[in-house]
């Protein structure tokens, strides 16, 4: 937790209101974004990626699971997200258990759309192998590695650089003898399918503080907000999830006003994330 | 500390994980050319001369061409890494035969670590298939090879790939087939050792146009592999090993767990190409088809009759898989219900290797010189004859030959293979006994220097600090002595037995201390370990240890100080055993009898001495012993063992007869029993989980069923739900007839299976059970010279007392139980190989002895009958209809009573019956002498 | 199974005595007074170090040396096969209180009395030999964080396969059930401070495997102190001394 003194405090909202941050930055301006992908070799896509202080890295696992009887030509996905002590010392033991699941479920509206799947940011029906029998179950996790504001918007960041990053073992299923029986899946050991990421949106978190809202707070300024209005946008444009935090209520015009700003910053978090994805696989690609 | 130099990362995707594995890619890898200038050569291990080409094999050729690698032609190999992996994953017995080849120093073979070397590792292309890339990866190793050794040699890809040879040509690379350098060697003998490749690869019009006749398909198609996996899954199809039946090869047998039952395979058309030892996938006939063939032999297709030989009586289950009817062959249709019958549909796991054998005769033989086609016909009747090209015909007709099989395809009737070497001509002893010995995996080399080094200096006498050991107890004042055959010089057990004041006696058995000349982790105990057993031919033994240890410094010979590993009980006069104590001990036999001078002694009323004395107390102690055993349930069971006398300049036999079992031998027995019993709970009480045990497992009702029928059909009731109801009802079947009772036990003996050695840790203590000798608990304690049990027993003895550390491989269970299963297969190939030792021996005693003898009928066949001679323990075909025809109905089968009838019912014959018969050797084709059994 | 060719390499390209890759770097978690990322190869560490600083739970404050707790996890991709494991299961505790142990011994506990030291170790991937890539990463935070030790602790681990001693088990060289000897030292001092074996092993072996250890855990501060060292001059480069 942040503890801040009065002087500090009337600081930071001061700066907000004439548009000069502490750290120099404009309301609507990014820290410095970095970007690496393949972090982890294991999994099947993976993506660290650093917003000034905040560090987080987001994982892709894919597993040969079964449709959801209800969605048999829809393929799963499943966000977890877990705070790491290293980032601050209270996610010790359970203490970061609150924190982990406020932001994995604003994951999930953010990225997975409605229950049905509708709207979703990741195309699921291109994750289905044999209608109804098998599919690609996705896990991504999300972890936390240091913590200084925007987890939310780094996270989701990392896990848009994870799925570009991503490749699918591509699957032969033979021709099964009758239709009851598990079809038998072969998995190529060489080729792997890039997952198509066009559709995955970034979010944008605009918090409110004092009568203004700012992008990407650190920490400290995030312990000032009244609210916080999480947008995912795509690239076209559209919202794809909206969660709001914070307690303090808002004006219904705000949050049009809320989302047209995100809109367009959304577009320059957009070009700035592929740049550094491209940047970024580049890099790995010499290793 | 050393430092990676290149660091590369490969992916791999498992199942569905993806796997990540590091590898470090190295500079220090040499490439084994005794001249290059810049690795390190004193490792390199090819031929020193750049003259001669550096010849790199691909994958294909170590898989198919191994039989030409070992030939000291070839020469000058590189084996890279990839391509010695791909022989690991494809075929283990062709990979170790590379590997004995790429350390054989007398070989120019070299082993290149392609794969983890910075300059020769390939990385994936995606879209790239594995073999692609590993063809890859052995064209850039050639190419390195090529520029790394500068054009000092030349260097030569060998390759039968014919998109590898294109690929590597165009690359600059030169690349050849096997073929055209073996050729190109211009020695036409090694040709033969090639194998065709099959057909679809390279061209084979020559070998077609030979065959008209072999366009014709003539069996079914085998399913693919995933075919076969899901038909296994949904239980349409059942997996298990196929086993020919050794007196019908058209008829097999796959024990299936799916269905719990074996499912019996008739004909060659059923069988589709599998090969005995095959693991292979078998769809189930319909069940209207599930009753068939009844002969004696099976005429498939019209082809030439395969008949049954004459051949050593069974003495168990093993040695006799099945070779009778399945109960259903009578025509009345309320009988047990049919076995279930099947075809293979697939093949899952191949069993080929090479077999021992000769050529068919040929009507015409082909020119010197030139290619012949010829028809090679194992040893092993369980193998289909084998069809195989050569241009040596002319040297091989009389000859005993390796054949190893390469491929069958639909259109052929039998498998083809290539010659690999040549054993001797036919009939000569020696030769025929190695091709016996090669035919159970018997290594009858003499043992290395490396092995020869690790035995004790000779002269060997025990030594005063064998004297001053504590562990040792001096036991020379003792009157040991040993009870053995006649002319036994491998005496790994002796006796003693003393009054003891208190009325008790104490007893004594004393075996050879093997284990204090034979170590754990030398060469000599892994040679030991390999061979399992010493094997017993007639006029010849194959030991386990090398001479001086079996013969001399183990051998508990009479009048000499040796080692010894003792048991020792106290007994009351009842047989009672009071406590049982082990030690190392030192002993001085005083007397290596005979059994027949043991019996002697014992019977000759007039003896008094000590000796004789000790000897009568132990035979009282024994009978006793015995009794006790009987009463629990152990069976006496029965074989036809025989002896021969051979003759010693020809070696030649001169007399046979069966084996007499005397008192003295059952006295040895019992206490050797006794010892081995005790010593099984001693060491399982202290390592539960790593005793070598010995269990025999309870015949089921299937296996007992023959025995069954016979014991009916002669209104004989036996009971077999426990081993002592059988052996009760065996002591009960008494008839007029002296031999009767011996008759039967004979054939309840074939029912059972051998016993086994197993690791205590694999199985449950329910599971111990020895059936045969009705103990919980058995092993192994007392033939350490000539078996490898035993010295692992010895061991496992010796740490329950803490005389030494238990070896480090007891620690490991998996290893234990491979051990376990090499001992059965070295046991079960040393019977083998003695049988077969025996049935050569008879023919040749026969060869100028026709004789008359009587035998009994044992078994009941639509055209003849299976019949036992006792006198010579051999067991053989009497035929009623002339050979060639089938009977056409003038004899029948009455399953019931077991009887074989004429249509008239003038005639019959019934099992059990005694016949009169005349053996003969006759020769129907040159070369091959067979015995014949006839009615009179 | 074949770990050793005759040639004497390992599966992974490695001779016996050769460790994987090492490769460190200091100052990954910004917020935190010292933090250290450490790799064994495929083994992948962060460790995070805050402290010395206010005891958090009073009752726990000792007046005459200073309170030092560790937490290990795991991320849930940090192995093969993804895991969902709760937090605080009996092996990460182990490892917790092995960690925290023996870099407590290390730690000049009594110049620092009424505070605490919190080490948190991430584990990023796991490819065999996590507890020694821990405990040399924990030590590098210690060190970023200033925090005043007897002597740096580093960690190896050897094993004994194909009767071969091998340096430094990787993942599949570790579950082929084989012992796993993981020993701690410290360096300057020449004292063990960290000794676990898992199999049973002949005291001769044990010996030889022990000293192989003892050799790998050398060679890791040998580059460890270059780490520091290097980082130490780019500090004095950045502050213009």
């Amino acid at each position: 937790m942040v503890g801040l003194s009065v002087g500090e405090k009337r600081f930071i909202q001061g700066g907000i209101a004439q548009d000069l941050r502490s750290d120099g930055r404009k309301r609507l301006t990014y820290r410095p974004i970095y970007v690496e992908t393949g972090v982890i070799p294991q999994a099947n896509g993976s993506a660290r990626v650093k917003m000034g202080a905040t560090d987080v890295i987001a994982c892709v696992k894919a597993e040969l699971g079964r449709p959801s009887p209800l969605q048999p030509d829809k393929g799963k996905v499943a966000i977890f997200v877990d705070c790491s002590p290293t980032a601050e010392p209270t996610f010790e033991g359970r203490g970061a258990e609150e924190l982990s699941a406020e932001l994995s479920v604003a994951l999930q509206r953010c990225l997975l759309g409605g229950r049905s799947g509708a709207g979703a940011g990741i195309d699921l029906s291109s994750l289905v192998i044999t209608e109804g029998k098998v599919c690609w179950d996705l896990y991504i996790d999300g972890l936390v590695v240091s913590s200084d504001g925007n987890l939310l918007d780094a996270l989701g960041a990392a896990i848009m650089a994870a799925l570009s990053n991503t490749g699918i073992p591509r699957v032969l299923v033979a021709a099964s003898a009758s239709p009851d029986e598990e079809p038998e899946v072969d998995i190529s050991d060489e080729e792997y399918l890039q997952f198509d990421t066009s559709g995955v949106p970034v979010i944008v978190t605009l918090t409110k503080v004092g009568r203004h809202y700012i992008v990407d707070a650190t920490s400290e300024e995030e312990s000032q907000m009244s609210s916080a209005v999480s947008i995912s946008i795509n690239r076209q444009g559209h919202i794809c999830g909206l969660t709001k935090r914070g307690g303090a209520g808002l004006d219904p015009s705000i949050i049009v006003d809320m989302i047209s700003v995100a809109k367009h910053v959304s577009e320059q978090l957009m070009n700035k994330l592929d740049s550094e994805i491209s940047a970024a696989e580049a890099d790995e690609d010499e290793l | 500390m050393l430092q990676s130099k290149v660091f590369s990362k490969r992916t791999r995707g498992g199942k569905v994980q993806k796997t990540v594995r590091e590898v470090y890619l190295r500079d220090d890898l040499p490439c084994g050319a005794p001249f290059c200038k810049v690795c390190d050569t004193s490792k390199a291990r090819l031929s020193p001369s750049a003259s001669s080409p550096i010849l790199i094999v691909d994958t294909n050729v170590v898989l198919s061409q191994i039989d030409l690698l070992e030939n000291p032609a070839m020469d000058n190999v590189v084996v890279l890494s990839v391509v010695r992996d791909e022989v690991k994953n494809r075929n283990i017995a062709v990979f170790k035969r590379i590997e004995t080849l790429c350390y054989n120093s007398t070989r120019n073979f070299f082993v290149f670590y392609n794969t983890l070397h910075k300059d020769t590792f390939v990385h994936d292309v995606s879209g790239e298939s594995p073999n692609d890339r590993n063809d890859r990866a052995i064209r850039v190793a050639t190419q390195w090879y090529q520029n790394h050794l500068g054009g000092q040699t030349r260097v030569l890809l060998i390759t039968n790939d014919r998109e590898n040879k294109r690929k590597a040509t165009e690359e600059g690379i030169s690349a050849e087939t096997i073929e055209s350098y073996v050729k190109s060697l211009g020695q036409p003998n090694l040709l033969d050792l090639l194998v065709k490749p099959v057909s679809e690869d390279v061209e084979m019009e020559d070998a077609d146009a030979l065959r008209p006749s072999k366009r014709k398909v003539l069996y079914a198609e085998h399913k693919p592999m995933s075919e076969i996996t899901s038909g296994l899954r949904c239980k349409i199809y059942h997996q298990g090993k196929l086993r020919v039946n050794r007196y019908n090869p058209f008829e097999a047998y796959v024990g299936s767990e799916s269905i719990g039952d074996e499912i019996i395979i008739y004909g060659r058309t059923n069988m589709n190409r599998a090969f005995d030892g095959d693991v292979v996938a078998v769809e189930l006939l319909p069940q209207d088809q599930w009753r068939e063939e009844k002969f004696l032999s099976i005429a498939d297709e019209g082809e030439e009759e395969e008949e049954e030989d004459v051949h050593l009586a069974p003495n168990s289950a093993d040695d006799a898989l099945r070779n009778t009817n399945p109960p259903n062959s009578a025509d009345d249709k309320n009988s047990v219900p049919c076995r279930p019958a099947g075809c293979v549909i697939g093949i899952i796991k191949r069993n080929w290797h090479s077999y021992s054998g000769s050529l068919e005769p040929l009507p015409m033989p082909a020119a010197s010189g030139s290619i012949a086609h010829a028809l090679f016909v194992p040893k092993d009747r369980k193998i289909s004859k084998i069809r195989i090209q050569t241009r040596q015909l002319e040297n091989l007709l009389d000859q005993i030959i390796v054949v190893a099989v390469d491929s069958w395809d639909r259109q052929s009737r039998y498998p083809s293979g290539h010659y690999v070497r040549k054993i001797g001509e036919i009939g000569d002893r020696n030769v025929e006994n190695q091709a016996v010995l090669m035919e159970n995996d018997i290594c009858d080399e003499p043992f290395s220097r490396q092995i020869l080094n690790c035995l004790p200096p000779l002269p060997w006498s025990v030594s005063a600090e064998d004297l001053a050991n504590p562990i040792r107890m001096d036991l020379r004042h003792l009157l040991v002595f040993s009870v053995d055959p006649p002319g036994c010089k491998d005496i790994d057990d002796a006796l003693h037995c003393t009054t003891l004041p208190n009325g008790n006696f104490e007893v004594g058995v004393h075996i050879a201390d093997v284990t204090n000349f034979v170590h754990p982790g030398t060469p000599l105990d892994d040679e030991a370990s390999q061979r399992g057993t010493s094997v017993y031919l007639v006029e010849r033994r194959i030991d386990m240890l090398p001479k001086p240890l079996t013969e001399d410094i183990c051998s508990l010979r009479a009048d000499v100080e040796r080692l010894a590993f003792s048991v020792i009980w106290e007994m009351t006069p009842q047989a009672e055993i009071i406590s049982t104590r082990y030690t190392k001990s030192i002993i001085k036999s005083c007397a290596a009898l005979s059994y027949v001078e043991a019996q002697a002694r014992m019977d000759d009323s007039r003896l008094v001495d000590p000796l004789t004395t000790d000897l009568r107390d132990m035979n009282t102690l024994a009978k006793i012993m015995r009794q006790r055993r009987i009463e629990r349930g152990a069976l006496t069971l029965a074989s036809a063992e025989v002896k021969f006398q051979i003759d010693t300049e020809t070696h030649d036999p001169l007399d046979i007869g069966m084996y007499q079992i005397r008192e003295a031998n059952q006295m040895v027995e019992e206490f050797m029993l006794a010892a081995n019993v005790s010593v099984a709970e001693k060491i399982l009480k202290h390592f539960p989980l790593c005793s070598l045990l010995r269990r025999h497992p309870t015949p089921t009702k299937e296996m007992l069923e023959p025995l069954l029928r016979t014991a009916a059909a002669i209104g004989l009731n036996l009971d077999v739900t426990s081993s002592k109801a059988l052996a009760d009802s065996l002591d009960r079947a008494v008839g007029d007839d002296p031999y009767f009772n011996k008759l039967i036990r004979i054939l309840a003996t074939r029912c059972m299976t051998q016993a086994v050695y197993f690791c205590s840790g694999d199985l449950s203590p329910p599971e111990f059970h020895h059936y045969g000798l009705a103990s919980p608990l058995y092993t192994h304690f007392t033939s350490p010279i000539r078996r490898y049990a035993d010295v692992i027993v010895h061991r496992l003895l010796a740490a329950s007392l803490e005389i030494n550390k238990l070896p480090q491989i007891f620690q490991d269970r998996t290893q234990l139980t491979s051990i376990a299963e090499n001992l059965n297969y070295r046991h079960r190939n040393a019977q083998m190989a003695s049988r077969a030792s025996v049935e050569l021996h008879t023919l040749i005693y026969f060869r100028k002895r026709p004789t008359d003898e009587e035998a009994r009928i044992v078994k009941i066949r639509s055209n003849g009958f299976i019949v036992f001679v006792p006198k010579y323990g051999i067991e053989g075909p009497v035929y009623l209809t002339p050979r060639g025809e089938k009977g056409d109905g003038e004899w029948f089968v009455d399953e019931q009573q077991q009887q074989v009838k004429k249509m008239d019912g003038s005639v019959s014959y019934s099992v059990l019956q005694s016949v009169k018969i005349h053996m003969e050797v006759v020769e129907p084709q040159p070369n091959r002498p067979k015995l014949e059994l006839s009615l009179i | 199974m074949e770990f050793v060719n005759p040639e004497g390499l390992r599966l992974d390209g490695r001779r016996a005595m050769e460790m994987r890759q090492l490769r460190a770097q200091i100052g990954a978690v910004s917020k935190a007074d010292g933090s250290a990322v450490f790799e064994m190869g495929n083994t992948k560490v962060i460790a995070a170090v805050y402290g010395p600083r206010e005891v958090q739970n009073r009752s726990q404050q000792m007046s005459d040396q200073a309170l030092v707790r560790c937490e290990y996890s795991m991320a849930n991709f940090s192995t093969g096969d993804r895991m969902r494991k709760p937090k605080g299961d009996r092996r990460s505790t182990e490892l917790s209180l092995v960690i925290r142990q023996t870099m407590e011994a290390c730690i000049l506990t009594h110049l620092m009395p009424h505070s605490q030291i919190d080490i948190f170790v991430q584990v990023l991937q796991a490819d065999g030999g996590t507890r020694s890539a821990c405990i040399n990463a924990a030590t590098l935070a210690l060190a970023d964080a200033g925090i005043p030790m007897r002597d740096l602790v580093t960690s190896c681990s050897a094993g004994y396969l194909n009767n071969t001693s091998l340096l430094d088990l990787n993942y599949v060289e570790d579950s082929a059930g084989g012992p796993d000897v993981t020993v701690g030292i410290l360096p300057t001092l020449d004292k063990v401070t960290l000794l676990q074996m898992d199999a049973k092993l002949p005291m001769d072996i044990f010996e030889n495997v022990m000293q192989l250890a003892i050799e790998g855990c050398k060679a890791v501060a040998n580059y460890i102190r270059e780490v520091l060292q290097e980082n130490t001059k780019q500090l004095e480069v950045r502050r213009g001394v």
